[in-house]
């Protein structure tokens, strides 16, 4: 691990000059010759019959040029990323509000606009259900055929009678945790444009760019060869950009359209219509012995998914097995329930089901330790996870000796800022949470990544990223890895954006495992590349390849001493003469050996974990309630570093994202019947809301499958803020809040 | 948006004919505005713009009156000499309306007209004992700033008439003031209460002058004038600022909404009014000791 | 809609345009003048994705109805780079890691030339003030905000 060129520094990001000088192109910055521009009509009901569409007076406007309803879709209607239980256009039925009905495509957005407010829609209003619980009830409004319980998970591990029967104190409490909304400075935005040859091109902040061809494909009932979905510069996506809607709008409305057309989202559309971190009500039941050692834990979960699956089962899978914590428990019992409700639609959210969770079970351990009269610290050493021990769902946890490290540091930081006095009038209290994240996508869903290496005439190296860059820097370091493994400067690699016409097939960016398998991808390519290398310059020389020796980009002559060394170019140039070139592509899957327990369902278990620790101290005006986060340290488990201040940067907005869940942040129904849907009312960190000094401390425990170690820490970065906070304030007030964001009301005395 | 005619006065006068004619809107800085018009189902005919109306932007102080033109923004506020001597509590509450951005486009007669029960400007005017001028062709109308204001959105200005001015008296020097907000978050936010003080102490240290105006407690930013009364001739004491704590509960009336429930509400008005009666307070107990 | 005149000076250049008053001077520069750095994040004021100078003054471009800027001065990301060199506020940003998906980041630029022209010396709680106007989901501020300490330090010296 020594003496590595470019992994371990802080390369310069690839398209930073671009952001910062205004030439980067998101979508919603495209013209394209003859641009049409689509606007969507929604739904303005929660949930209710359509019992007509009259688009006679808006199609009369002039410069309407098409309407699109459910009726003109040409292919499969209905699709999902795991159940199909979407149409991307309302048919007969709405079941949120903000449900796209109907695509107006015009010359303009104000004619598209004024056509809109024309189109009749007659609803007939069925009764709504916005609560998980409730709409598991028996006599709850029905909202899909099969009933409102998308999917039950159960995973139990040990006997839990046993366990509880063992225990000295049993604690049963309730969490609850809110819908969040990602909240990417981008709204979604697609660009769809239909040519002459009846062929597709769309233009789509996504993170999933091969699912969007074939869910479009499907949709369209056209051939994924038709179709070519391209990536512009993204700006941020956080889960929510894990959905094809808008590319599937935007390709509709081409077809029908015969033209270019571009949809941007408002703000408040994309907060109605994209998807969010699902809320949940969590029921713990802990037993633990005076010691502090837990014997037994049964849970209960219920998630609210919204009107259509999304990724829900999906999310489901991860928050169950994340259940317990990072926590050797030996009796566990998980239950958790995924419903159905005329809320907008819940799906992938950076965390996946772990920031839920660990509100719940890091609350509950400082109420454990409070019980006991042990400290916050120490309850948690006799519970982590040591070397060889395995989660509950019987896979063992990688690293898992970064706890200890994790906690000792916390230890110190607690120590230390419990030392600073509040400020006249305040309260203040320190408090710790630890963290755990799983990365891939779970045994027996194809996580495979595919990544390809081009060298180019003038000696450089071209990485095709085979997954969409979100904005974290994923281009960035394949290039820092394609370099090292290359031997070459980072300056030499040059990166293009996802064309799914002419990019290797990724997956889809998400999962805390782009720079893992992107990583592993790469060097499987470059190895390749470097053997086609020798391989022509063999031919092209006539040199036997065994006296071609391979070097930082060079290629030295073994059987000539004092040789001029052949640079790669050399190679690459006159291979471009023959109109040839040296491509290689490497293709990793994620590591789900025969090993790997199988008596769960597909998708689970998770086989690799990410641990962090964090420290957090608040200063509380206790009159008004108000908190004050005034320090944070994260303590994070990279691996390996990559690139230091990209990681810091995701951790950071870790941190900005993970209090705004804890303080901020609800996307909930007001009073009116109205969703929250304005950024006045949702809530983000500013500068002004952020802690003044925030540490973020990054260890490496390195990851034997990863590339230099390499593990994940897009998501983990903000998981343990809201249960730092919430034990913070414990610790200030003595007041144990069982739900996020904290209100006020519940601390002001 | 929709569509509409963009009108442009010359000067005021042009401004008196163009708004003879009803339905037409005025857009100053635009702040609150815009996003209404984006809201809003059907937009006026007619928009005037009277962002560059350069006879209503001025800060001046004339026989112990001090004048604010309506067109003022905030961040004119926040770096005016004369409103930092003879306002500092409007000066405190524009520093914390909006962001940045907002401060350079809103204007304080945009923050007066549109009346929202929670404007930041109100209290900090309301303790001032302020005045509003309003300007039409059948000349100008002045009315104190407490009976302009109505209920939440409305006003007393007439259709044809413009605010142009807004005035109050400068101070005697034994009184000072103090303005106090919190909204949900820090950084660029809506008030869920805010509050100014006025308080002015005679030569025994007593309190002879009392006004305090909460905002975002009822459907105007309000003066809580029986809570003032309580508090003169008293010498001024924690005990004190506790003993009105169920006047100010008769005074107010504040609803929940999405930023906060009228409990806590109710509970913020009294500690934000005793915050800001005893900020006051000390910083003239120390001007006096200086 | 009576069509209105407008003249606008963006980035030294001026333009002399006819378009319908109904538009914001956001929607103006992006366009009518390419001007694409400018982005659109909320439509009302609340996230300073929008933000550009406009006679000397940071605003929300999206604010601003296209009449209302007639005869102004606007600035724009565009515009920062003198002669091919960049802005020291462009420099910091991208070596102290400010930069993550970029979508903030011309607004936030702007928000913080605005602040350094008028006071060149800000301290940590002066630059979160005038930035209290711009949110980023990606960053946290940290870096943003030692991008804006360390370009002041270097613009002191030149």
């Amino acid at each position: 691990m020594n003496n590595l060129r470019t992994v371990g520094k802080s390369e310069i990001r690839v398209d930073a000059w671009d952001k910062v000088n205004g030439s980067a192109k998101y979508v919603a910055d495209f013209q394209v010759p003859n641009l049409k521009h689509g606007v969507v009509l929604r739904s303005s009901q929660h949930h209710a019959r359509i019992t007509s569409i009259d688009t006679r007076e808006a199609l009369q406007i002039p410069g309407v040029i098409a309407i699109v309803t459910a009726k003109d879709i040409p292919g499969e209607a209905i699709y999902g990323p795991i159940i199909a239980d979407r149409s991307p256009l309302a048919n007969d039925r709405v079941r949120f509000m903000g449900e796209p009905i109907a695509i107006i495509v015009a010359d303009t957005v104000e004619i598209a606009h004024q056509a809109r407010k024309v189109i009749e829609v007659i609803y007939q209003p069925l009764p709504a259900v916005f609560d998980p619980e409730q709409a598991l009830q028996t006599n709850a409004p029905a909202i899909h055929p099969d009933g409102n319980l998308l999917s039950h998970f159960h995973v139990e591990n040990g006997d839990i009678e046993t366990g509880f029967n063992a225990a000295d104190l049993i604690l049963e409490e309730s969490f609850s945790v809110p819908r969040i909304y990602p909240g990417y400075l981008e709204t979604e935005a697609s660009l769809a444009l239909w040519d002459e040859e009846g062929k597709l091109t769309v233009w789509f902040s996504s993170q999933k760019p091969f699912a969007d061809r074939h869910t479009i494909s499907q949709v369209l009932g056209m051939p994924e060869d038709d179709i070519r979905v391209r990536m512009a510069v993204i700006g941020g996506a956080f889960g929510g950009k894990e959905d094809s809607n808008m590319a599937v709008l935007a390709a509709l409305a081409a077809w029908k359209s015969r033209c270019a057309v571009k949809i941007v989202n408002t703000r408040e559309e994309s907060m109605l219509a994209h998807p969010k971190r699902h809320p949940a009500r969590l029921y713990y039941k802990v037993g633990v012995k005076n010691d502090g050692v837990i014997t037994a834990l049964q849970a209960r979960v219920y998630m609210d998914t919204g009107a259509y699956a999304s990724y829900g089962p999906a999310v489901a899978q991860l928050l169950t097995e994340t259940i317990p914590g990072p926590y050797h428990i030996p009796n566990v019992s998980a239950d958790t329930y995924v419903a159905y409700t005329n809320s907008p639609i819940s799906g992938a959210m950076r965390g996946f089901g772990s920031p839920q969770t660990n509100f719940a079970y890091e609350s509950l351990m400082d109420m454990l330790a409070n019980r006991l009269g042990m400290d916050a610290v120490e309850i948690r050493r006799k519970n982590i996870w040591k070397p060889g021990d395995r989660n509950f769902t019987r896979v063992i946890v990688n690293q898992a000796e970064a706890l200890e490290e994790m906690l000792n540091r916390a230890a110190q930081s607690i120590e230390e800022l419990k030392k600073i006095p509040p400020a006249p009038g305040k309260q203040s209290g320190v408090g710790l949470a630890l963290a755990v994240q799983t990365m891939g996508l779970g045994r027996g869903v194809p996580d495979d990544s595919t990544h390809q290496l081009e060298w180019l005439p003038n000696g450089k190296v071209l990485v095709r990223v085979g997954a969409p860059d979100l904005g974290q820097g994923l281009n960035t370091v394949a290039a820092q890895m394609a370099a090292e493994a290359l031997g070459i400067d980072y300056s030499q690699i040059e990166t293009a954006l996802v064309d799914t016409a002419i990019s290797p097939d990724g997956g889809v960016t998400c999962a805390s495992r782009m720079t893992y398998l992107t990583g592993n991808a790469v060097q499987m390519a470059a190895q390749k590349l470097i053997d086609s290398l020798v391989y022509e310059a063999s031919r092209l020389l006539g040199i036997p390849r065994e006296k071609l020796r391979y070097q930082d980009g060079t290629l030295i002559r073994t059987d000539q001493e004092g040789a001029n060394p052949i640079s790669a170019a050399d190679i690459t140039g006159r291979l471009a003469e023959e109109d040839k070139q040296i491509i290689a592509s490497g293709t990793f899957s994620f590591p789900y050996g025969p090993e790997i327990p199988d008596h769960l369902p597909i998708g689970m278990p998770h086989v690799k974990f990410c641990l962090a620790a964090m420290v957090a101290r608040v200063e509380i005006d206790p009159e008004l309630g108000i908190i004050e986060p005034t320090h944070i340290v994260s303590i994070n488990d990279l691996g390996k570093v990559v690139n230091p201040i990209l990681a810091e940067g995701q951790i950071e907005g870790g941190i900005a994202m993970g209090l705004g869940y804890g303080l901020t942040e609800e996307m909930c129904l007001k009073d009116n019947h109205q969703w929250v849907s304005r950024l006045t009312e949702y809530l983000f960190q500013t500068t002004q809301d952020m802690p003044r000094n925030m540490e973020t401390i990054m260890l490496e425990y390195p990851e034997s499958t990863g590339p230099y170690g390499v593990k994940g820490i897009a998501e983990i970065a903000t998981v343990p803020e809201a249960a730092a906070i919430a034990n913070a304030v414990f610790a200030a007030t003595g007041i144990r809040v069982h739900r996020i964001p904290i209100r006020r009301e519940e601390l002001a005395k | 948006m929709e569509a509409f005619d963009f009108l442009v006065p010359a000067n005021l006068q042009h401004l008196a004919t163009l708004l003879q004619t009803p339905g037409r809107k005025l857009i100053a800085g635009g702040t609150d505005l815009i996003p209404s018009l984006r809201q809003a189902h059907s937009l006026p005919a007619q928009i005037i713009d009277i962002s560059r109306l350069r006879e209503l932007r001025f800060i001046r102080e004339q026989n112990r009156i001090v004048h604010i033109g309506a067109l003022t923004s905030f961040r004119d506020v926040q770096n005016s000499r004369i409103l930092n001597e003879t306002a500092p509590a409007l000066v405190q509450a524009a520093g914390q309306i909006g962001s940045p951005m907002i401060r350079t486009r809103g204007t304080l007669g945009g923050n007066i007209a549109n009346a929202s029960p929670a404007a930041d400007s109100l209290p900090a005017l309301l303790i001032m004992d302020a005045s509003v001028t309003m300007s039409s062709q059948n000349g100008l109308r002045t009315l104190r700033l407490c009976e302009f204001l109505l209920d939440p959105g409305k006003t007393d200005i007439h259709p044809d008439e413009i605010l142009t001015d807004i005035f109050f008296e400068k101070l005697p020097s034994n009184c000072a003031t103090s303005f106090v907000k919190i909204g949900p978050r820090r950084g660029m936010t809506i008030a869920i209460v805010n509050a100014a003080a006025l308080v002015g102490l005679d030569s025994d240290g007593r309190i002879n002058q009392a006004r305090l105006s909460i905002g975002a407690v009822a459907p105007t930013a309000l003066r809580c004038r029986r809570t003032e009364q309580a508090l003169i001739g008293n010498l001024p004491s924690e005990k004190l600022w506790e003993s009105i704590s169920s006047l100010i509960q008769e005074e107010i009336s504040p609803i929940n909404d999405i930023r906060g429930t009228s409990q806590y509400r109710r509970r913020a008005a009294f500690i934000l009014s005793k915050r800001a009666l005893n900020a006051a307070t000390q910083s003239l107990q120390t001007r006096m000791q200086a | 809609m009576k069509k209105i005149r407008v003249t606008l000076t963006v980035n030294g250049h001026t333009h002399l345009f006819e378009t319908d008053p109904n538009r914001t001077l956001l929607e103006v520069l992006r366009e009518d003048i390419g001007l694409t750095g400018v982005k659109e994040g909320c439509s009302e004021g609340e996230c300073g994705a929008c933000t550009v100078i406009m006679n000397d003054e940071p605003i929300n471009s999206c604010l601003v109805l296209i009449g209302q800027a007639d005869n102004s001065n606007i600035e724009t990301i565009e515009g920062l780079a003198k002669d091919g060199k960049p802005h020291p506020l462009q420099k910091a940003f991208v070596e102290l890691g400010a930069v993550q998906c970029g979508f903030c980041t011309p607004g936030m630029i702007m928000a913080s030339k605005a602040l350094l022209d008028r006071d060149p010396h800000p301290d940590e709680e002066q630059i979160r003030e005038a930035l209290s106007g711009n949110i980023c989901r990606c960053t946290g501020y940290k870096k943003i905000i030692e991008a804006v300490q360390s370009a002041a330090e270097e613009m002191s010296h030149e």
